[in-house]
């Protein structure tokens, strides 16, 4: 069979295939398919959890490998390690054999036990560290209080004795006294006064203090100071203030109950030793024990280093193996096994133009694996519907998303991405005429495309990445905003004196006086407007009334062009009925109101008004008083008008019931004689019996096959049909009630639509008024300056200047114009044509698949 | 130079274009995309520019300016 070759004018043929892969080879043909990257798997075991399916052991290998990759990676961004991008690693993208899966998941186990070893001990090493220097700070700080705690070991008793002695009488002052002369005076265990030390987080020193207070009801001598270094908590890598403390108190038991008050506070308690000799002891020992730790702290840290930097170095292939392998494992896990003959069958969707490349694939596959068994593709019929599919490259990729946004056209049903590639950016242009700044957009989507390649590498901000994704767009907006800018004849809202102009001005008048430019006698200017209308009184008069004939026009061209695609889809899906019940009525509704605007306004343009020495009529009280009083014509445009005019009137009324009733009414005619023929739909009775006991969907395929073996295709399109396929059955009502919604919609959407492209008019005018007022408000004013002074003014404003017209009129104006000619596709343009009810081929692909990831991540 | 029958004289060349756009583009898997979008661009253009030639072609209107001082005068 002969096949039409794929084009963006509509969807890609498609072919449902079977395919049969021998079980041993099922992984290497899925591989390569997915490197093919044009075929979409069905789902056959959409009954069975993910649970239960085949693969399932694999995968979660697979998970369990990626986890550790994934664990690599935190690791490695914790020490922030560079990674080496995906892109250096072109020749890895050849799909793994089994053997290098299993190595690279033993090598990421042993890996990550490695790693986490490492991670563990320098965690616990850490922890070490900053316990010996708590405990050092402790050992330095506590000595001083021992000092003055020893000058007032009477006050100290007195203070426990006494629960009405201040607990602070004059500390501070005895404290000097006694000098810290620490060996004179007796030793505080000999008192029977016994004293906590430790280290406690600053913000809870005041709970802390005041908990102990009140459970020993103030029988204690605290002392404490704050630590001037920040510690840092190994755990989080947080800097933590804490103070120095030290209690003083009288027996054993209250002692005890400050340590487990000061423990679940969570201080840190250390020992301290009351000698001061024996405390330099420990300070010195505590020293070494740490230097130590530092030595081996900084040992593990580069051993920790050598490995991540090792793993990061081909960290992203791995990455890349692992995702591969797990997609193939988990299409495998959409096919169907065959116990018997020990054989996967696989149910894909792939182009039909495509359906050669994919038999070469797996030829070549069964090649490499030396395999007897051939893998039979298999094209079954099925009255499925097909996934819509755009075969795409990177210049029409942006324009089909602009459609697929709004909806998945039907299948090979006209694709609006077509003409979208011109009339988006052209439509665009007529808003954002102005050939100055056309020309900085052409610039920067020039740029853009130059710089494709180190460019996609990048990571760009969300703003830039979007820009450089719709590059060919904006290539096609800058190419078509020169254009329209010159017939605009707008330079930055300076005219352009390309051609001499038709108007001429008289010679002889006095300064301040309103003068009124002639007519060069049969001479026009040849291209664009006239420069001649740039900065007169009656300039915008002029502009505006030709801006909107012109958004008008291009609307209707837009629309009339959008409602013939229907007709084209009409003949494609073969039902005439929407020809002569939707595309034809409407068609002439259409023009007799709106084609008919546009004939009267070209035709208004054709005559010249003055030199037939008649006053040239308003067209759109023409138009009004078309509807409200078709009889009289107040002002003639032409001879005849009003005859034409209620004709015309009169085919359009006669459109709407036809409009309205004759599809519905011709599909219930054509319902009921099939009915009268005998014929029933599927659904509606009992289903057939020969295939009725064949309940295992797979067993229907092969053995139903044997059986009624000499109609292949017919038979298991049948087997297919009983899955799961609906059947609409004839409701006159519903289709009279969506027949009568559209006739609606689409009567009243000619004239909203119409309207709406006013906005055409109205964007490209603000466009225009914008840049005048940028213009006279700075580049404008610096010209008013002479001399030194005048060269840096015109410098400055030149600055801002540029900098406003990039940021307001190419950027702002830019994405509002771009929106607005996204809605005119979109609303205006499709609602006349677009079906959209397709289904979105999804291939089974590791490019898409990658980007995904790489997207996400 | 440029007068009435510019608009059919216009025509004529981008029928012409679209002619040539139709039978030259490259062949190959984008050949509908350059077709359709040559003729479509051409076809654009043309209309775009004819309807500024109408609007100018009996213009009902002259320019009107107060700020014109005569030495000045184009």
């Amino acid at each position: 069979m002969a096949v039409p070759k794929d084009s963006l004018f509509r969807s890609c043929d498609m072919s449902l295939t079977q395919l049969y892969i021998a079980n041993e080879i099922g992984r290497e043909v899925v591989s390569a398919l997915g490197e093919v990257g044009e075929v979409q798997f069905r789902d056959l075991n959409s009954e069975t959890t993910a649970f239960q399916r085949t693969f399932t052991q694999e995968i979660r290998r697979l998970d369990n490998v990626e986890r550790q990759l994934r664990y690599f990676q935190s690791q490695i961004n914790k020490e922030s390690i560079p990674i080496r991008p995906q892109h250096e690693f072109s020749n890895m993208l050849a799909a793994p054999s089994a053997s290098e899966i299993d190595e690279l998941s033993d090598k990421s186990e042993s890996l990550e036990q490695r790693v986490a070893s490492l991670n563990d001990s320098y965690e616990t090493l850490k922890k070490r560290e900053v316990e010996l220097t708590e405990w050092r700070w402790v050992l330095t700080e506590a000595g001083g209080f021992f000092d003055r705690a020893h000058g007032n070991v009477d006050e100290i008793r007195q203070s426990s004795d006494n629960d009405e002695a201040p607990l602070l009488q004059d500390v501070e002052q005895q404290a000097r006294g006694q000098n810290g002369d620490a060996s004179g005076g007796p030793s505080l265990s000999v008192m029977n006064i016994g004293f906590v030390a430790g280290v406690i987080p600053r913000g809870r020193i005041a709970a802390f203090e005041r908990i102990l207070w009140r459970t020993l009801r103030g029988n204690l001598y605290m002392n404490q100071s704050e630590i001037p270094k920040p510690l840092i908590d190994p755990v989080n890598n947080e800097e933590v203030h804490k103070n120095v403390f030290v209690i003083f108190a009288h027996g054993k038991e209250v002692i005890a109950k400050i340590r487990k008050i000061s423990e679940s506070l969570g201080a840190d308690l250390y020992s301290v030793d009351e000698n001061s000799e024996l405390r330099r002891d420990q300070i010195h020992e505590v020293n070494t024990r740490l230097s130590d730790l530092a030595s081996v702290l900084r040992n593990t840290k580069n051993t920790l280093d050598a490995e991540l930097t090792q793993i990061a170095r081909s960290l992203a292939a791995w990455m890349v193996v692992i995702k591969k392998e797990k997609a193939v494992y988990q299409t495998l896990n959409r096919c169907s096994y065959d116990q018997a003959r020990k054989t996967l069958i696989a149910e894909a969707w792939c182009p039909t133009n495509g359906l050669s490349l994919i038999k070469s694939t797996l030829q070549d596959v069964n090649d490499r694996a030396g395999l007897s068994v051939p893998t039979i593709v298999n094209v079954i019929k099925t009255s499925k519907t097909p996934p819509t599919y755009n075969k795409r490259n990177k210049f029409t990729e942006a324009f089909q998303t602009i459609i697929d946004a709004y909806g998945t056209a039907k299948y090979t049903e006209v694709n609006p991405g077509l003409p979208t590639i011109v009339t988006f950016p052209f439509l665009f242009a007529v808003m954002f005429g102005d050939f100055g700044h056309g020309t900085l957009m052409f610039i920067a989507a020039l740029a853009m495309i130059y710089f494709e390649k180190p460019m996609s590498k990048t990571k760009l901000n969300e703003l830039v990445a979007m820009a450089f994704y719709g590059r060919y767009i904006m290539l096609m907006m800058g190419l078509f905003s020169i254009y329209t800018g010159l017939i605009y004849n707008d330079v930055f809202s300076k005219a352009l004196t390309l051609f001499p102009s038709q108007w001429e001005w008289p010679h002889d008048f006095k300064e301040g006086e309103t003068v009124r430019a002639q007519l060069k006698g049969g001479y026009r200017y040849p291209f664009g407007l006239d420069w001649s209308w740039h900065g007169t009184e009656n300039e915008l008069l002029f502009s505006n009334s030709f801006k909107m004939k012109l958004s008008i026009l291009m609307g209707w061209t837009h629309m009339t062009y959008s409602l013939c695609l229907s007709f084209i889809n009409a003949r494609h899906f073969k039902t005439p009925i929407d020809i002569w019940g939707n595309f034809v009525p409407g068609m002439i509704f259409f023009q007799s109101i709106f084609g008919y605007l546009v004939f009267t306004i070209v035709y208004k343009w054709c005559i010249d008004w003055y030199a037939i020495g008649e006053s040239p009529p308003g067209l759109l009280n023409m138009l009004i008083y078309m509807f409200l009083q078709p009889l009289t014509v107040d002002e003639q445009l032409y001879p005849g008008q009003m005859v034409v005019q209620v004709i015309l009137l009169l085919v359009a009324v006669a459109c709407v019931p036809v409009l309205l009733l004759l599809k519905p009414l011709y599909l219930r005619y054509e319902h009921n004689r099939a009915r009268a023929l005998g014929y029933r739909g599927i659904g509606e009775t009992s289903r057939f019996s020969a295939l009725d006991d064949d309940d295992a969907d797979g067993h229907a395929m092969n053995g139903g096959r044997d059986s009624m073996g000499s109609d292949h295709e017919a038979n298991a399109m049948i087997t297919e049909d009983i899955g799961d396929e609906e059947h609409e059955e004839f409701e006159f009502s519903e289709v009279m009630i969506h027949q009568t919604i559209h006739t609606i919609e689409f009567c009243l959407n000619c004239v909203s639509h119409t309207a709406s492209y006013l906005r055409l008019w109205a964007l490209s005018l603000a466009h225009q008024q914008l840049s005048v007022v940028l213009w006279t408000m700075t580049l404008g004013q610096a010209f008013n300056f002479e001399g030194v002074l005048g060269v840096i003014m015109t410098v400055v404003f030149f600055y801002v200047w540029f900098f406003l017209t990039i940021a307001i009129l190419c950027v702002m104006e830019g994405t509002s114009a771009m929106l607005h000619s996204l809605r005119l596709h979109w609303v205006e343009a499709m609602s006349k044509h677009f079906m959209g009810d397709g289904i979105a081929f999804e291939p089974f692909s590791f490019k898409l698949l990658l980007e995904e990831d790489a997207d996400e991540g | 130079m440029a007068n009435g029958a510019s608009i059919i004289i216009g025509l004529v060349f981008v029928v012409v274009a679209s002619l040539l756009a139709y039978f030259f583009s490259p062949k190959g898997e984008n050949q509908t995309v350059w077709r359709s979008s040559l003729i479509l661009s051409f076809a654009s253009c043309y209309i775009m520019w004819a309807i500024t030639f109408l609007a100018q072609w009996h213009p009902l209107i002259n320019p009107e300016n107060a700020e014109l001082r005569p030495e000045h005068a184009p």
